[in-house]
């Protein structure tokens, strides 16, 4: 397919404007953007591959590596599908504890996200405001891990270790200072209007792209698609989980509806910190064989791990499916078309809070 | 030494700029690069910027464990960047493929293979202090006497 | 209106005091961060149980010193800082952040077993693996170099051109021997469970 453009505009893999390590070909008239292609392969490493053959306490460490930024979601999947082939039991405080953790790496994904976006949009005040506001969620999970990325905490049949009512109360005072910061930032991104020109009905997903395509996570609700794999899980209902959605469906629902969540995480790693059981958090259990499909929700979206497992418990074959795939691949077919401006591109692209490493593995 | 030359050495030790090239790296590494930008750790107030361009680039900064696609291109854009440069690796891909190293895996470390690199940062991923004590350990040697240095070089 | 929004952000107290008394986050880390694993003093006893649980290929290794004292070193831009090797190690050879504390307090251990797996298809009776094993080598140190001994009591050895597992129990899952084989024919299977135990 020939198209006849005035320039094709390459954006990527380094580029001033542009983080990611993927390439955006732009087909431009002007200034305007007329189509968009995502280029990406620039970071596959094989990680599915490598995890053949491998037990489980090395498997979830190459899980955790598929992406830095949702390490945690990412443990916690590939553990949830250990557990579910092998029918391993979690304590109730292991599955808070999970809770609680999977909910501090959501916040502090959905701050970079949003750091991410102002900064794409030069907004550098705001974002660094909100960048700052990440390092006390990394603190609350360096406190209850030991580290900031890459914890590994959650192992089969619990967690790997227990938290303290010190470690507890640190975690609620972290909590509590971003319920107390945050609501000034989101204030200042919903009435700043030069924000609200580079962002309100730019990159519009309308609802029938949206469900046609298979888009997941906060892009697909900030189309007015409920879809959210909380729903499936139990003990979310109890701690004060609902659906978020928003209709608009541009850069600025998608980052407003971010916000909206941040504040529902905080409140539930506030009520589960506070229903918080005893007991034990390792039951232990043997990974045994089997084959099955697990879906949680990543902070991205759906993510979806397939594995079959020998005997003594090692990898045979494992396929991940990332949300951040369909939102890229959604990205360039539907919201990056006929822009204004290949300014807008960028931020069009970040909004959707691509994570290339996860979508290339 | 003369004195523009001490004025020099004092002035490109409080002027770096930065480039970071994930080459396939996990983003683990990346967002650490980008805490060390939070008003927290302020990286910018020992006078290093990070601009993402190579052409005004002193110092590069790579992630990541060369997947393929890389392979060509890095030493492409290692030509591009002007000198005086140095490259400082972050985290353990880099040096040794950290948990891709195995076999059948798409990359191939090190990334000294391809480019000269002056400093590396081991972790996983390193802290954003241990980022920045690096970089500032580097930063006092590492264009200090540069012009001398280059007339040394057969 | 949008310069008096900003103008307000700009005197705030907290943005006046900030700005006038910037400081950074002194450039280390806090005790609890597992940082990469330390030796303790205490005398290690070479159980490999540290090299069998280590998730990063090529991290940590049990060296010989001198003295004839076994010591774990960890490999910098190899190790992960998991932590693994110092919470399973038995005598506490390794410390990292507050994982030993966290380990007397909740009573965490993990408990496992080793199934030592010859593809017959792809061994070639090389011997490698026999006479790389450091079980077999403390048990028969006149090994020969294409891995047959007169000893039964070894792990394993080369019987009619292939390696044949005697003692599956001895093994320590070490993985030197998935290591050292040339065709990818030997595999250790590590089944390993995270639990907590009783009381100390």
């Amino acid at each position: 397919m020939k198209k006849v453009v005035d320039v094709s505009l390459p954006i990527g893999p380094v580029h001033p404007c542009f983080k990611e390590p993927a390439r955006i070909k732009c087909e431009t008239a002007g200034e305007r953007v007329i189509a968009t292609e995502v280029e990406l392969g620039y970071v596959k490493k094989g990680i599915e591959k490598i995890m053949v053959g491998r037990p489980w306490q090395e498997t979830i460490f190459l899980a955790e590596r598929v992406c830095g930024i949702c390490s945690v979601v990412h443990n916690t999947a590939i553990v949830g599908a250990l557990e579910k082939i092998s029918g391993i039991a979690v304590s109730p405080r292991a599955m808070h504890l999970r809770i609680i953790l999977n909910e501090l790496d959501r916040m502090q994904s959905h701050l970079l996200a949003n750091y991410s976006y102002c900064y794409t949009i030069e907004h550098e005040t705001l974002a660094m405001y909100l960048l700052n506001l990440r390092e006390t969620v990394m603190d609350a999970i360096e406190i209850m891990t030991g580290t900031r990325i890459m914890a590994a905490y959650v192992v089969p049949g619990g967690v790997r270790e227990d938290i303290s009512a010190e470690t507890a109360g640190k975690i609620l005072d972290a909590i509590g200072h971003i319920e107390a910061e945050l609501p000034r930032f989101v204030q200042m991104f919903a009435t700043g209007p030069l924000i609200a020109l580079r962002s309100k009905g730019i990159g519009v997903l309308s609802v029938a792209d949206a469900k046609e395509s298979g888009v997941v996570g906060p892009t697909a609700r900030a189309s007015g698609i409920a879809r959210d794999a909380r729903e499936q899980e139990p003990l979310y209902a109890g701690l004060g989980w609902h659906m978020i959605t928003r209709s608009e469906g541009d850069n600025f629902a998608r980052i407003m509806l971010r916000f909206d969540e941040l504040f529902q995480s905080a409140a539930i790693i506030k009520n589960a910190l506070a229903q918080l059981p005893d007991g034990p958090v390792r039951l232990g259990g043997r990974v045994t064989a089997g084959r099955t499909t697990h879906t949680i929700e990543a902070p991205r979206g759906d993510l979806t791990y397939d594995i079959e497992l020998d005997e003594n418990g090692q990898v045979i074959s494992v396929a991940i499916q990332t949300p951040s795939i369909m939102n890229v691949e959604v990205g360039s077919h539907a919201m990056m078309k006929n822009l204004a401006s290949a300014a807008d591109v960028t931020s069009t692209f970040i909004s959707t809070d691509p994570c290339i490493a996860c979508a290339e593995r | 030494m003369t004195l523009l030359q001490t004025l020099k050495n004092a002035v490109r030790k409080r002027s770096i700029h930065v480039c970071y090239v994930n080459t396939g790296s996990c983003n683990g590494c990346d967002i650490e690069i980008l805490a060390c930008l939070s008003p927290r750790y302020d990286i910018e107030q020992y006078g290093i910027y990070v601009h993402n361009n190579p052409r005004e680039a002193d110092v590069i900064l790579i992630t990541g464990a060369m997947s393929a696609q890389w392979i060509d291109k890095l030493p492409d854009l290692w030509d591009k960047v002007p000198e005086p440069k140095a490259v400082v690796t972050i985290g353990n891909c880099p040096i040794s493929g950290c948990a891709f190293n195995r076999p059948g895996a798409l990359i191939d470390p090190p990334v000294s293979k391809y480019i000269p690199v002056t400093a590396a940062v081991p972790g996983c991923p390193p802290r954003p202090t241990e980022i920045i004590s690096a970089i500032l350990g580097v930063a006092d040697i590492l264009f200090e006497n540069y012009e001398t240095k280059t007339e040394e070089k057969p | 209106m949008s310069v008096a929004s900003y103008l307000k952000e700009f005197c705030r107290p907290g943005w006046i005091k900030k700005f006038f008394a910037a400081k950074t986050a002194p450039l280390r880390a806090p005790a609890h961060f597992r940082d990469f694993p330390e030796l303790t003093g205490n005398e290690c006893t070479h159980c490999l149980e540290c090299r069998m649980i280590c998730p990063a290929p090529g991290a940590i290794d049990v060296v010989q010193r001198a003295d004839g004292k076994w010591e774990p070193q960890i490999i910098r831009g190899h190790c992960f800082r998991c932590g693994y090797c110092v919470e399973i190690c038995p005598e506490e050879v390794l410390a990292s952040g507050d994982i030993l504390a966290k380990r007397h307090e909740q009573n965490l251990a993990f408990t496992q077993e080793y199934a030592v797996l010859v593809n017959p298809k792809l061994c070639m009776g090389c011997g490698n693996c026999c006479t790389a094993c450091p079980v077999n080598r403390e048990i028969d140190p006149d090994m020969g170099a294409g891995g047959t001994s007169v000893s039964t009591d070894v792990l394993m050895r080369i019987e009619k051109g292939k390696n044949t597992v005697l003692h599956n129990d001895l093994c320590k899952g070490c993985k030197v021997c998935e290591d050292t084989c040339p065709n990818g024919a030997m595999h250790v299977a590590r089944r390993v469970e995270a639990i907590q135990t009783e009381g100390p």
